[in-house]
């Protein structure tokens, strides 16, 4: 404690020194622990809206149909669907995950689409629980079917006339398709697009009518499938950058009880999110990493100089027997206390603005940022990130000041105080 | 303690290619408790002999002894032991720490002494301030005192530890010859009722008339 008071009256007397370094310490404990925080925060966020959005993170299929189609689409037939138990056991094992945030059935199939002349155009769809699908964010179509009517055929070859000449696809508009039946052959339905994305910024020209998505129920009910089968199961995870260890947990799981099904990431979007979130991870980590190298240096060279400056001192007490453990010690003490308190300040001041955000969200409108973290971005605490920062900053607080307190204590006792 | 015992001691310093001989098989005895003057001009070598006997500089060549102990054998941990356990000093620049209050700076050396009660130590050092008289200024800075006042603050910061031997290199060279005469009658004092070694260095030849023994120096050797 008489040391502590020693070392905190040292830090008074460099007043102006003490608080640039507390100030840099400040500055950098404060913007760390914000961006640690936020940065894991847009992390989930995306890695949540993007899955739903899409189509999840991972997905569990029969070995055989995802090794036929390598275009990442596939035409289904009934044989290739899971089973009802295959599914429920799937399920049961995903439940027990806790990086899984939902998992769901899905069928998934190619339809043919009649354009003018009778013309065929393909065309990727899915059947899926449309209650758990993010609608903010597809850039696909959401539509209802029936059994078509002779006279419908019209109607349907003008909306894809449209769709062909303009690149729209108005809400309402009617298609005639050959959707998979179950007996392995095709039954024609009329479908009515019902909603679809908004594009505000996407070029539709560069996406096309890429798919359309089914209420799976509806469309089991449309198509004539009377059993509850699917043709995978996708699965969503809270944190994209957890997909590698928790498929790893699948693959052990399938291998035990369902050899004849695999797990394979969402090969299109998962990588990307995971690139994303990397790429804004490692500019943050920049920002941090310069943030504390200039407050290493600042600390090293203010350390230093209270040392030159304090020679003499440093001399008096090695004479009346202050060993150089104990100066290392002192001077490491005085630049750890001016790093920590700044770092707590900086802490409470992020604690402060976090708590702050987290109540009131971030609202923007600008289409990049709510494509990205969505309309309401609620910021949290985050203890692991805490605890990493805080490490990091307990590192600089003991080690800056180290290195020039031992240059402080292997000083020559006579020359220390001859320099006085 | 049987006082000190320095035989053939020599230091030299190099200085670029210049080999300074600062002291030249400088043999003395100190007797235990007694009030030894190491006197000379500058440049004779006293704050060198007064650096090695108080074991903050290493010789080149020569013994020293310090009542039993050859203090030449020590390896560095435990000279500052040693220093702190057997050793008082007195600066002539006074050396007390600006930010601690005089009674502060006089329980410093105590921060070493951790088998000792936190009561005895405030004790000690109350005790102390009272002897040399700074009592009603114990919690004052440095810069509150006059140059006196900080020198005996400085002897009683020597004392506290209860040191066998107190060195003072020119303890009244930084003050005027009434000051000095006083700090140098409170050493005396001290001497007297407590036994303790002084040894101190001064070119003043009025200073050098209290001393019980003087050991003069010229050009790093003790003169006959």
């Amino acid at each position: 404690m008489e040391r502590l008071g020693l070392c905190l009256r040292n830090l008074r007397r460099h007043g102006w020194r003490t608080r640039i370094i507390m100030l840099i310490a400040f500055f950098g404990a404060f913007l760390t622990f914000v961006f640690e925080n936020l940065v894991e925060d847009i992390a989930v966020k995306q890695s949540d809206m993007f899955a739903r959005g899409f189509s999840g993170h991972f997905r569990v299929l029969d070995r055989d149909v995802e090794t036929r189609n390598s275009f990442g689409h596939y035409y289904c037939e009934p044989a290739d669907m899971l089973s009802p138990e295959q599914v429920a056991s799937i399920q049961g094992f995903l439940a027990t995950q806790p990086e899984v945030s939902g998992y769901e059935e899905r069928i998934v199939f190619t339809g043919v689409l009649y354009g003018a002349q009778d013309e065929e155009h393909g065309f990727m769809a899915m059947a899926m629980d449309m209650d758990r699908f993010d609608r903010n964010f597809t850039d696909l179509y959401y539509a209802e079917g029936r059994p078509i009517l002779g006279a419908e055929s019209d109607a349907c070859a003008a909306s894809w006339y449209e769709y062909a000449e303009h690149k729209t696809v108005a809400v309402g508009s009617s298609y005639v398709m050959l959707l998979p039946s179950p007996d392995g052959g095709f039954v024609d339905r009329l479908v009515t697009v019902t909603g679809g994305i908004d594009y505000k910024s996407l070029p539709k020209e560069s996406l096309g009518f890429g798919g359309m998505f089914f209420d799976l129920a509806a469309f089991r009910a449309m198509t004539g499938y009377r059993r509850a089968m699917a043709t995978e199961v996708i699965g969503f995870l809270a944190d994209a950058r957890t997909e590698k260890r928790v498929l790893e947990r699948i693959r052990t799981f399938l291998a035990a009880e369902h050899p004849e099904l695999q797990v394979v990431s969402w090969r299109y979007y998962a990588p990307i999110f995971g690139e994303i979130v990397l790429g804004f991870s490692v500019a943050l980590k920049f920002v941090e990493a310069v943030l504390l190298f200039i407050c290493v240096l600042l600390v090293v060279k203010l350390t230093a100089f209270a040392i030159i400056e304090r020679y003499g001192e440093i001399g008096t007490l090695r004479a009346i027997g202050f060993g150089r453990s104990d100066i290392v010690l002192l001077f490491t003490l005085e630049g750890f206390l001016a790093i920590a308190a700044g770092v707590a300040i900086g802490f409470a001041a992020g604690t402060v603005l976090i708590a702050v955000l987290h109540r009131t969200g971030i609202a923007n409108s600008l289409t990049f940022f709510e494509y990205v973290i969505g309309k309401g971005f609620f910021p949290s605490f985050h203890p692991q990130k805490i605890l990493q920062t805080a490490a990091a900053f307990l590192g600089v607080s003991v080690f800056a000041p180290f290195f020039p307190a031992l240059a402080g204590g292997r000083l020559a006792i006579v020359r220390a105080l001859e320099r006085r | 303690m049987n006082g000190i015992q320095v035989t053939a001691l020599s230091k030299n310093y190099q200085l670029g290619r210049t080999v300074v001989h600062a002291l030249r098989d400088v043999s003395l005895e100190v007797d235990s408790g007694s009030f030894a003057c190491i006197a000379g001009p500058s440049g004779s070598g006293k704050t060198t002999l007064l650096n090695l006997i108080g074991l903050v500089d290493e010789p080149t060549s020569g013994s020293i002894r310090i009542g039993e102990e050859d203090v030449r054998r020590l390896d560095d941990a435990a000279r500052t032991r040693y220093r702190s356990r057997h050793l008082g000093f007195i600066f002539q620049s006074f050396n007390l720490l600006p930010v601690l209050t005089v009674f502060e700076n006089v329980r410093l050396p105590l921060l070493l002494h951790r088998e000792l009660p936190v009561r005895e130590k405030q004790e000690r050092v109350a005790e102390l301030i009272e002897a040399v008289g700074l009592a009603d200024h114990a919690r004052h800075k440095p810069f509150e005192l006059s140059g006196g006042q900080r020198q005996r603050v400085a002897i009683a910061r020597a004392l506290v530890t209860h040191p066998k031997l107190v060195l003072a290199d020119e303890p009244t060279a930084n003050l005027d010859s009434e000051t000095g005469a006083e700090v140098l009658e409170l050493m005396q004092r001290i001497n007297r009722e407590r036994h303790t070694t002084f040894v101190f260095s001064t070119h003043d030849p009025r200073i050098m008339e209290r001393a019980g023994r003087i050991v003069r120096l010229r050009d790093g050797r003790v003169e006959a």
